[in-house]
């Protein structure tokens, strides 16, 4: 997850890196380019070695323009791609909690509370969100615990975390 | 302290759907509309227009104009012309359905909107083009020239207010804020099965 989230944004610091360039010699592209047109129209022929230079500057400008485009076109797809699998990841997290907790016939609220543990919440701030007193929520606990079959609120995370790591390989198609 | 963690808690248990954000604009695209509306702003209200600085400016946004259309036909997905072609009829259907229909959220612009990028690249390569015809001996002097520029200018003013119009309407009622898509590049529509082009 971290990797990928570090991957990401180099590439997007990459894509703006990309478009600054790319911008850059546009303008440049353009100005040159203006510049032998210009002339063009004053003497009506190419034929000084400065002019030719100016033009075949102008021509490799631009050729590094559509190379450059090519690179950001590919550098903004694999962005995408990225974040449809963290998304897909996201989903698939979620579906996990939702099986796990239909298995063990959580009450509803007790899948409040199960949510809350497994995004790391102590049982005071639960109690406080819920509206709840702390000793409710300890005994909501132990009922979860009690049903998922583990003994605390760690092994409680690692069942999901288990769970996530066996299918992150569906998440990297070789 | 007990305040975070109470809006840290309550954010996290209300809401399963996090406002996801679909990358739309590509870096090239946000760095040349700001590029271009600073240079209209500061073309518009600041330099002289007389100045060599004016005249620059303008050039400069002819050619952020130019590698923005090349980027149309080469660029990202939601940045080519495929992406918003110029229908009228589509136009005119979308904003005659505002009021009426729950609003449909877009991906790259809607009808109406993609009409008007088409409008503002036109109106900017015509004050470009005015523009320099202006510096050259065979047009310099010609009062039609001239008019033809700030008919353009008054027509650039008119398109700007009713791009950001359009702009605040569609994102109160698609509640997708827009001009933060154009600075991070994210559309964060509230359901994202609803997104399309």
């Amino acid at each position: 997850m971290t990797e990928k989230a570090t991957s990401a944004s180099r590439d997007e610091r990459r894509a703006i890196g990309l478009a600054a360039v790319i911008l850059l010699q546009a303008l440049t592209a353009l100005f040159f380019l203006g510049d032998v047109i210009f002339d063009l129209l004053q003497d009506g022929l190419i034929d000084d070695l400065h002019m030719w230079i100016e033009a075949l500057a102008s021509i490799a400008l631009i050729g590094g323009i559509f190379f450059l485009m090519r690179e950001l076109r590919r550098v903004m797809s694999r962005l995408s791609t990225l974040d449809r699998a963290m998304q897909a990841a996201r989903g698939e997290m979620a579906d996990v909690v939702e099986a796990f907790f239909g298995d063990w016939e959580l009450t509803p609220s007790e899948r409040d509370v199960g949510l809350m543990v497994l995004k790391g919440l102590d049982n005071d701030a639960i109690a406080r969100i819920r509206g709840t007193a702390p000793g409710t929520v300890r005994a909501q606990c132990t009922a979860i615990y009690g049903k998922a079959g583990v003994d605390g609120r760690a092994q409680l995370i690692s069942l999901f975390m288990e769970e996530l790591l066996a299918g992150e390989a569906n998440l990297h198609p070789a | 302290m007990t305040d975070t963690t109470q809006h840290k808690g309550a954010r996290l248990a209300a809401a399963p759907a996090p406002a996801f954000g679909v990358r739309v604009w590509d870096p090239l695209v946000r760095m040349i509309h700001w590029s271009v509306a600073a240079g209209v702003l500061v073309n518009a209200a600041i330099v002289d227009e007389e100045s060599a600085t004016h005249e620059l400016i303008g050039y400069a946004v002819l050619g952020l104009v130019l590698t923005r259309l090349v980027w149309g036909l080469v660029g990202t997905p939601h940045a080519r012309f495929s992406a918003f072609p110029p229908n009228p009829a589509a136009a005119v259907r979308h904003l005659a359905g505002l009021l009426r229909r729950p609003h449909r959220a877009y991906l790259s612009h809607n009808p109406a909107g993609a009409l008007m990028v088409y409008n503002l690249w036109a109106v900017l390569i015509g004050l470009a083009a005015t523009g320099y015809m202006m510096g050259t001996p065979r047009y310099f002097g010609m009062e039609w020239v001239l008019d033809v520029h700030e008919g353009l200018f008054a027509w650039l003013i008119i398109s700007v207010v009713l791009h950001v119009a359009g702009v605040i309407l569609d994102s109160r009622m698609t509640g997708v804020p827009l001009v933060r898509a154009m600075i991070d590049g994210r559309k964060r529509l509230r359901d994202p099965t609803e997104m399309r082009e």
